[in-house]
């Protein structure tokens, strides 16, 4: 326990430095919201006096001041832009891309972890050289490429899925607890919600996923791969065990440990990376919100998305670490 | 060192083959691509905008009227030449400071490490936007924002390397002698450290390069006219229904210059990497 | 989030349509979709300056006068006439009695000094373009008097934009932020629409209100939906599936594809709103140079730029105000002529200058300008150098002299089609860069401003018309700028949609109050 409360004060502390870093540098950037704010032929007068309702002719340690405080009490700010608390803007942003790299998250283990096992196995023959220069070619595609040819082919072309959005014309009044719709959906008592919030994810979700899918089959089939050439392996095949078990029972947990680190951090890089899919798919998300706001210079709202970002990479590798520990407690990673 | 001479027995097969002389040749045409170019890449002529492909523009002409094939031929520099920026200059801070953090060791070390490990979370893309916008939009400012994201990957990996080494035999029996820190570091860590590093860079390369190609897309990298492979598709990707040509061969260019390198990191890891050995 | 009832005929409006077979007050119906690439930040009246949150706006909220779809002057709307006193100083109006907000409340007087009390408190960005503007006063329930400091012509086209809200509506929620973060996602209009939706990343409904004072004949639709597109090419395949109506941020190439396609209609708006290159008359460099700047003032050319790059859709600009506006010059700037360039240069040993001009990468208008002015200066040995900015980050440059580069590339887009809505903004050196305003090119000439300043406070049409013309003479000869282009507002639809008409008072907003989907 003692090197979990550890792991999580260093965190918090690079969050710290995180946010500092991001706040000078927004600072620092000479985009000025006050002018944007204050509006066309606003003068320099009335500039001025948007840019002190603002507070941004106090000083930089002040500034910085006020917002570390707000912080702590769990005020993200107010964006000067929407005139909303930023955390609400994130509560209605960050779902659909949450929502997003989970399905994405989902395809990629589904793929990567069987066909890593797979190609460890028969690692040295056509079936493995085939996944290695597909996974490999997989690897070399820009995501935003891949999106657009998904969307031109499948949904413009063929109309086999919608081409952009999250829910279709008929749904579009929908509004959920959570603003996680296939959650929502599912709590209302709507499949038919549920199946068409499915649609409209499976393309962005597998363009999202592709690149991450192909780095992910390769890590997983190294970590299987030496797996399989340990001792054990060749005890429970003298002793006469199917190649099944061997694979499902030992192989498999065991080989997937090391690569779950990975899968953790591409949690939180697919979640920097949505801004791609969704300005193609015409989806909200923090990606979108994020440039908006760098955009504008709108300073609060860009530090809040690190934040969060941040929050959520930091996350994901705790869950990562605590399975880590569960799966095999005689092995501390780090030590 | 001897890796670059043996690297020409590695290959095994066909694909892999292929692989080192597709590398080389966009090597090539990285350093003297301008020179290759049948057209002016920077001519405008709006008049002759989105022209299909012909004997004469081979490649057809993008949204400006400007030759596609003379501006990949020339946009290979710029593509290529950032990526191996970012790769080298990451290459030597990640590794300064990850070698660093091993000798200071104690608490020093976890919380470099830890730091690291946090800043991997950082979205480039955001940074790479608040670089543009305090920089100017440019291919510089797209350099800088993916050197910082990237550092802690190399830090990361030159650590676990060098606490791997430094906990050899041979390094105690070094320190016993007397041997100064600096000489250890050149002289046991770094040619130790190359081989791995070297894999982890080859591949890297295509990740860096789709980074960039990225950021165009958002706006951030090279300005025009600049013919930089990501923001030639950037540039394009309107025109995706009409004028495929314009957005399909810079894609295929990076796509195969990728592939490529990735075939060799490949190549390179199981030839280099002991662990991976194969049973022959 | 109030939510407003769908619009279901009601029993006096049966009984009407039977009793009155000849007044066709048809009940709306349909829904209109419109494809928009940039998501609004917010529904407060006071932003109205920004296209995307007027665009929701221009049908739920009402103003005093109003300029409709296709016109160039205002007609009543909340007001029913006006007078103005002697000395130019007080606007009195006369309201209508019948004007009902959407939650049933009656407008009067106090509401219009409400409205325009709290804009001032706010600082709003509607109330830049209201000149000496001062207080307002409610005279008695349908009468108030707006009051100026001093005379100003414009003043009545500006209050277009001053969109009126219910004061019972919006005055508990004043606090301490003038009401700003209510009305941010709250609307409190007496417009034909209501919000009823608002998600401003994804999607924003309007639904047609029941007890819309104006009456519903014709026909309308019921409802009206933005969806939040930011990719032209999905726009276009959303437009081609039949799932928009209204596409208008696909690229001029697919925008002519369309024109010739059944099914879609292609509408060119006679838009008011040129591209500049604005020449830092103020640089130490070469830009700062009169003779420079007459030698780059013949370096572009306009006819290529409105052949191939807006593909004819547009019209060829002769000076910084539209050709067809009361008050144009004819010829105060000079045409192309690359020819007499090369000789400027070549006799005063200009080649191997380096010029920086910064400009807003999104959008293919500017980046084709600056690729054609990059080439057409190579030619004359003159580097270019070109740098994408954002918004903010371009206006923060020009707010010092040191940091504004030699050429900026900006849009005037007028709020009121006025001569002083364009030369006032770009030309006045109150409103140059360094004083916050929209004058990039840093020009200063005081005769031009006195001429400006004149004309700003009389009424009298004519005697404008004659000053805004010799302004526009002596900004020629000082060469701040070239005007690249007056695009036309091009938009492209489903065939379906009828009763588009562009609106030359709310650039890039779509008059859905008068539209109907077949």
């Amino acid at each position: 326990m003692n090197y979990f409360v550890q792991r999580l004060a260093f965190s918090i502390l690079s969050l710290f430095v995180l946010v500092v870093i991001t706040f000078l540098l927004s600072h620092v950037v000479p985009g000025d919201s006050a002018i944007v704010a204050a509006g066309p032929n606003a003068g320099a007068e009335k500039i001025a006096a948007v840019r002190q309702q603002m507070g941004l002719d106090k000083s930089l340690l002040t500034q910085f001041g006020l917002y570390a405080g707000k912080l702590l009490s769990g005020d993200l700010g107010t964006s000067w832009f929407t005139h909303q608390p930023i955390l609400d803007d994130l509560k209605r942003e960050l779902p659909p891309s949450l929502e997003l790299v989970v399905v994405a998250m989902t395809i990629n283990l589904l793929v990567s972890l069987p066909l890593g096992l797979l190609t460890a196995r028969y690692n040295g023959t056509r079936f493995d050289d085939i996944v290695r220069v597909i996974a490999m070619a997989g690897a070399g595609l820009p995501i935003f490429w891949t999106a657009i040819l998904l969307q031109q082919s499948f949904a413009a072309e063929w109309r086999i899925f919608p081409v952009a959005g999250r829910l279709g014309f008929d749904n579009r009044n929908f509004d959920g607890a959570t603003g996680f719709y296939l959650m929502d959906s599912l709590f209302a008592g709507r499949p038919d919600i549920f199946a068409d919030a499915v649609m409209h994810l499976i393309l962005p979700a597998f363009a999202l996923s592709l690149l991450f899918t192909a780095v992910g089959v390769r890590i997983t089939r190294t970590a299987m791969i030496s797996e399989f050439r340990k001792d054990y392996v060749l005890l429970a095949r003298a002793k006469g065990a199917g190649e099944v078990r061997i694979m499902a029972r030992h192989v498999f947990p065991n080989g997937a440990t090391p690569s779950l680190t990975v899968f953790g951090m591409q949690f939180g890089w697919m979640l920097g990376a949505t801004v791609l899919v969704e300005e193609i798919f015409g989806r909200p998300g923090i990606g979108r919100y994020a440039v908006k706001a760098v955009t504008q210079s709108d300073i609060h709202a860009v530090v809040a998305v690190v934040l969060v970002v941040g929050l959520v990479f930091l996350a994901a590798n705790l869950v990562v670490d605590i399975l880590l520990y569960a799966l095999s407690p005689h092995k501390r990673s780090g030590s | 060192m001897t890796a670059r001479a043996e690297i020409l027995g590695y290959p095994k097969n066909a694909v892999e083959k292929m692989a080192l002389i597709i590398a080389a040749v966009i090597m090539l045409i990285a350093i003297f691509g301008g020179f290759l170019a049948p057209h002016d890449p920077l001519l405008i002529d709006f008049r002759s905008k989105l022209e299909a492909p012909s004997w004469e523009h081979l490649m057809g002409k993008d949204g400006s009227g400007r030759d596609v094939l003379s501006r990949l031929l020339t946009g290979a520099q710029l593509t290529i030449l950032s990526t191996f920026a970012v790769i080298a200059v990451v290459l030597v801070i990640g590794c300064s400071i990850g070698i660093l953090s091993t000798f200071l060791g104690g608490w020093a070390d976890n919380l470099l490490m830890r730091i690291a490990d946090i800043w991997l979370g950082f979205p480039p893309l955001i940074l790479a936007l608040g670089f543009a916008a305090a920089l100017g939009a440019s291919l510089e400012a797209a350099i800088w924002a993916l050197i910082f994201s990237w550092w802690p990957n190399y830090a990361r990996l030159s650590r676990m390397i060098t606490a791997d080494i430094l906990s050899q035999k041979y390094i105690a029996s070094a320190s016993a002698l007397g041997v100064p820190t600096w000489r250890k570091v050149v002289f046991y860590i770094i040619p130790n450290a190359f081989d791995v590093l070297i894999i982890q860079l080859t591949l890297d390369i295509s990740a860096v390069m789709l980074a960039i190609s990225g950021l165009s897309f958002i706006g951030v990298g090279a300005q025009i006219p600049a013919p930089e492979w990501g923001a030639m598709i950037a540039d394009g990707r309107n025109f995706v229904n009409t004028a495929w040509w314009v957005v399909a061969y810079p894609g295929l260019a990076i796509f195969v210059t990728a592939l490529s390198f990735n075939i060799i990191g490949d190549m390179l890891r199981r030839e280099l990497d002991p662990t991976l050995r194969r049973n022959t | 989030m109030t939510v407003f009832k769908k619009f279901t005929p009601t029993a006096s409006i049966l009984a009407l349509s039977l009793a009155l077979p000849a007044i066709a007050l048809a009940e709306p119906t349909g829904v209109l979709i419109i494809a928009e690439n940039e998501t609004p930040e917010n529904l407060d009246p006071a932003n109205a300056t920004n296209s995307t949150v007027n665009q929701l706006l221009v049908g739920v909220y009402d103003a005093l006068v109003q300029f409709e779809a296709g016109e160039t002057s205002v007609s009543p709307q909340l007001a029913t006439e006006w007078s103005v006193s002697e000395d130019g100083l007080t606007y009195t109006f006369t309201l209508r009695d019948d004007v009902m907000f959407h939650d049933g409340t009656r407008m009067t007087a106090d509401d219009v000094v409400f409205t325009l009390d709290r804009l001032q408190a706010a600082s709003a960005a509607v109330t830049n373009d209201m000149g000496p503007y001062g207080s307002a006063k409610v005279v008695d329930d349908y009468t108030v008097s707006l009051i100026l400091d001093a005379p100003f012509g414009p003043f009545i086209s500006a209050l277009s934009r001053i969109y009126i809200v219910s004061k019972a509506q919006v005055e508990p929620h004043m606090s301490d932020d003038n009401a700003r973060g209510w009305l941010a996602v709250n609307e409190a209009g007496s417009g034909p629409y209501a919000v009823a939706n608002y998600k401003p990343t994804e999607i924003v409904s309007l639904i047609a209100s029941e007890n819309y004072w104006g009456g519903w004949e014709g026909d309308h639709v019921a409802e009206v939906v933005f969806r939040y597109i930011g990719e032209p090419s999905t726009q276009l395949a959303l437009l081609k599936a039949g799932e928009v109506h209204i596409a208008p941020d696909i690229t001029v190439q697919d925008k002519l594809a369309l024109m010739g396609t059944d099914g879609f209609t292609v509408d060119v708006g006679a838009a008011a709103t040129p591209l500049y290159f604005q020449i830092n008359t103020e640089s130490d460099g070469p830009a700062g140079d009169l003779e420079f700047r007459r030698m780059l003032a013949q370096t572009f050319d306009r006819q290529l730029h409105l052949d191939f790059v807006l593909q004819g859709m547009g019209s060829l600009p002769d000076g910084p105000l539209p050709p067809n506006w009361a008050g144009h010059a004819p010829g105060t700037e000079l045409g192309f002529d690359l020819e007499a360039a090369k000789a400027m240069v070549d006799e005063n040993g200009w080649g191997d200058v380096t010029l920086s001009v910064r400009y807003l990468p999104a959008i293919e208008e500017e980046q084709a300008a600056v690729e054609q002015l990059q080439s057409n200066l190579a030619q004359l040995g003159i580097t270019v150098e070109a740098e994408g900015m954002t918004w903010p980050a371009q206006a923060a440059t020009v707010q010092n002299l040191e940091t504004t580069s030699d050429i900026n590339m900006i849009y005037n887009f007028p709020s009121f089609p006025d001569p002083h809505a364009i030369l006032n903004t770009s030309f006045n050196s109150q409103n140059a860069g360094h004083n916050g305003g929209y004058n990039w090119a840093q020009y200063s000439n005081p005769e031009v401003d006195a001429l400006l300043n004149e004309a700003a406070s009389s009424s009298d049409q004519a005697k404008r018309a004659a000053l805004y013309a010799k302004a526009q003479q002596l900004i020629g000869a000082d060469y701040p700028v070239i005007t690249v282009s007056l695009p036309g507002s091009v938009v492209a639809m489903s065939s379906a949609v009828k009763g588009y008409t562009y609106n030359v008072a709310h650039h890039q907003t779509f008059n859905y109050m008068d539209i109907s989907v077949d």
